[in-house]
């Protein structure tokens, strides 16, 4: 059978290739033989080692020379020059001697290249720990320079979009059309699964508690008040920010990621013109809609759980008619827009923020999504405390 | 064939994508301890062949054999031997962006070795030293520059010291300098420890200096136009396209 591929993981096992003999207390020898490879060296390497340190401490290093025998070696390849050169960097470090023997010429240039040896084994300078104070300043800086980009960026984000109100044919319809499919379209199954199951559990747990008042009636009203005004804006939004944010900025990132982002600015184009507004306005766009689409689906849930408890269709319907103002509908819907508004753009923004290397797009998807999070929250209390006040 | 002889085989081997056929029926052998150089146009398939070559894309018909195993049909623990037994330089480098340097090159010995972590490291650190990043172990790839990501993508290759290194335009996007280290490295690393490269090159003077054998492919005849010593090639090949490529001369002047 011709010695076609070598199996090194099994080869290892078989004959040392490399044994350690002391001839006497000044003199010993490293005898390498066989083939001499990354797998056949694992263990005799650390052996090796071992021994020569233990000889090294009892003669004190002073005038112990070493002999590295290579002279019944069939094939060696670079692990062996590691291991070579471990020895006698050990050798050098007690002060001893070292001396090669038996070696094939044809390995001496390439042994010549790791010459000199001791910058193989750098000085391991453990890494200076910042104390409390330095790290919470940097932290502090970190989320000022967050708010400075979110700021800027805002900036930017308005100008751009008065800029392509009034440029409107110059907007990037396709990109946005795309997006608008991408956010919208492609999310009305999930947004009418969660939307359904909101409404189911809403009612439900509503009609328990007022069941002992035997208040059940007032369960529709309530329910659809909740659905128009808050739910369903918020479960879309949070929808938003899980799938499109998410989705923004990974695609920005990557394409920040290979310089695209830089060859449009190169170009003497807005990256936020190009990139931003066509998502942003895309965002502006779906949010409301998709809004709507769970408002319906919610209520249309909670009408059907109320049929467990006995009532039919049109009271649901009458007492519904009687809370919800289209006013509630308008207020929900344009708390959903505002949500559409930050959710894509805060994907854009960590999307543009991406560093470099795959990990970072990563970083810059979850980060788009938790911050996404916060600004709904964030949107979301500013709005409670205007309706408050004006009583929209 | 002589297995013992060859450190590659390719039989009948045809190369593309579905219905798009970019090579037809290559036949060839890359002899152990040869650096063996792929040649031709943009898109004539260069890369692909290397691909199908390291068994990363099965080919349309054909074999491959890796010192006499076929690693088109080789399956599991099988197929991981043979892939063991070569090292892969990507075009971009295709360095794991996570990791730094020396832990790039350290990986693949923590699933293949049971060396310790310092003997890893040390090994690890004779690798960059070849290709001249030492000082750059503790560095991320993306701190560093194109030609460095590639250098350093050259020493993962060689991590386990593998017998056949196939490295995709290794010179490309360095310096003269360091692509003349570079090709010293590789004469070093063939002539001495007899490893076997196959490299996809445009680099002319690499060309020259380091190759023993080149094959040129060219888009249209979908196939090996030219195949021998480089400098034999460029002084008396009669084929027209060779002359060319080897001479830099002008499409437009040529007819």
């Amino acid at each position: 059978m011709p010695m076609s591929i070598s199996d090194p993981i099994s080869m290892s096992i078989d004959t040392p290739v490399a044994v350690w003999s002391q001839l006497d207390q000044s003199r010993a020898q490293v005898a390498l033989s066989g083939v001499v490879n990354v797998y056949s060296l694992a263990g005799v390497w650390s052996e090796v080692r071992q021994k020569q340190t233990a000889w090294l401490a009892q003669g004190g290093g002073k005038a112990q020379s070493l002999l590295f025998d290579a002279s019944k070696v069939s094939s060696l390849d670079g692990s062996a020059f590691a291991f070579l050169i471990d020895v006698e960097e050990a050798q050098q470090k007690a002060g001893g001697q070292f001396e090669i023997q038996g070696l094939d010429p044809k390995y001496q240039p390439l042994l010549q290249e790791f010459a000199p040896i001791s910058n193989l084994f750098p000085d391991s300078t453990p890494k200076p720990k910042t104390g409390f104070v330095v790290s919470t300043g940097m932290a502090a800086q970190d989320l000022l320079d967050d708010a400075r980009g979110l700021i800027i960026f805002t900036g930017h984000l308005t100008a751009d979009l008065i800029w392509s109100v009034r440029h409107i044919n110059q907007v990037r319809w396709g990109d946005f059309v795309n997006a608008a499919v991408q956010a919208g379209i492609a999310a009305l199954p999930i947004v009418g699964l969660v939307a359904f199951l909101i409404g189911v559990i809403l009612s439900f747990q509503a009609a328990i508690g007022m069941e002992q008042f035997g208040a059940v009636s007032f369960v529709g009203p309530l329910a659809a008040l909740g659905i128009v005004r808050e739910m369903g804006p918020l479960i879309t939004a949070i929808l938003l920010a899980g799938r499109s944010s998410a989705a923004f900025a990974a695609e920005i990132g990557t394409m920040t990621v290979n310089s695209e982002v830089d060859a449009l600015v190169t170009g003497g184009l807005s990256p936020i013109r190009f990139l931003v507004v066509p998502r942003v306005l895309a965002g502006i766009l779906v949010a409301p809609i998709l809004t709507l689409f769970a408002d319906i689906v919610s209520i249309f849930s909670s009408m059907l759980t109320m049929q467990i408890y006995g009532i039919p269709f049109i009271n649901f319907y009458n007492g519904m008619l009687a809370a919800v103002d289209v006013e509630d509908i308008l207020s929900g819907l344009l708390k959903a827009t505002l949500f559409g508004v930050v959710v894509s753009a805060m994907g854009c923004l960590r999307g543009m923020q991406t560093g470099t290397g795959a990990a970072a797009v990563g970083i810059s998807a979850t980060r788009a999504v938790v911050s996404s999070i916060v600004m709904i929250v964030l949107v979301d209390g500013i709005f409670a405390y205007i309706s408050y006040r004006t009583g929209f | 064939m002589d297995a013992l002889d060859n450190a590659i085989d390719v039989q009948n081997l045809t190369v593309g994508y579905g219905s798009n056929v970019l090579l037809q029926n290559l036949n060839f052998s890359v002899k152990n301890g040869e650096i063996f150089v792929i040649l031709g146009g943009s898109g004539c398939g260069k890369s692909s062949l290397l691909k199908n070559l390291f068994g990363l894309y099965q080919p349309l018909t054909g074999d491959v054999l890796i010192e006499g195993q076929n690693i088109t049909t080789a399956q599991g623990a099988e197929r991981q031997k043979i892939m063991t037994s070569f090292g892969v330089m990507y075009q971009q480098g295709a360095l794991f962006g996570s990791m730094n340097l020396l832990d790039n090159v350290t990986l693949f010995m923590e699933e293949y070795t049971q060396l310790t972590r310092d003997q890893m490291n040390l090994l690890a650190r004779c690798k960059l030293d070849l290709v001249g990043l030492l000082p750059y172990e503790t560095y991320m790839p993306s701190e560093i520059s194109g030609g460095m990501q590639k250098r350093a993508a050259i020493a993962r290759a060689m991590a386990l010291d593998p017998k056949i290194l196939f490295l995709d335009e290794p010179s490309a996007g360095l310096d003269p300098i360091t692509s003349a280290d570079l090709d010293s490295t590789i004469l070093d690393l063939s002539k001495n420890l007899g490893f076997t490269f196959v490299i996809v090159s445009h680099e002319l003077a690499s060309i020259y200096s380091i190759a023993d054998k080149v094959i040129m492919l060219d888009k249209d005849a979908k196939g090996i136009i030219a195949e021998g010593d480089p400098k034999v090639l460029r002084d008396t090949s009669k084929d027209p396209r060779v002359h060319q490529f080897f001479n830099r001369i002008m499409s437009k002047d040529a007819a």
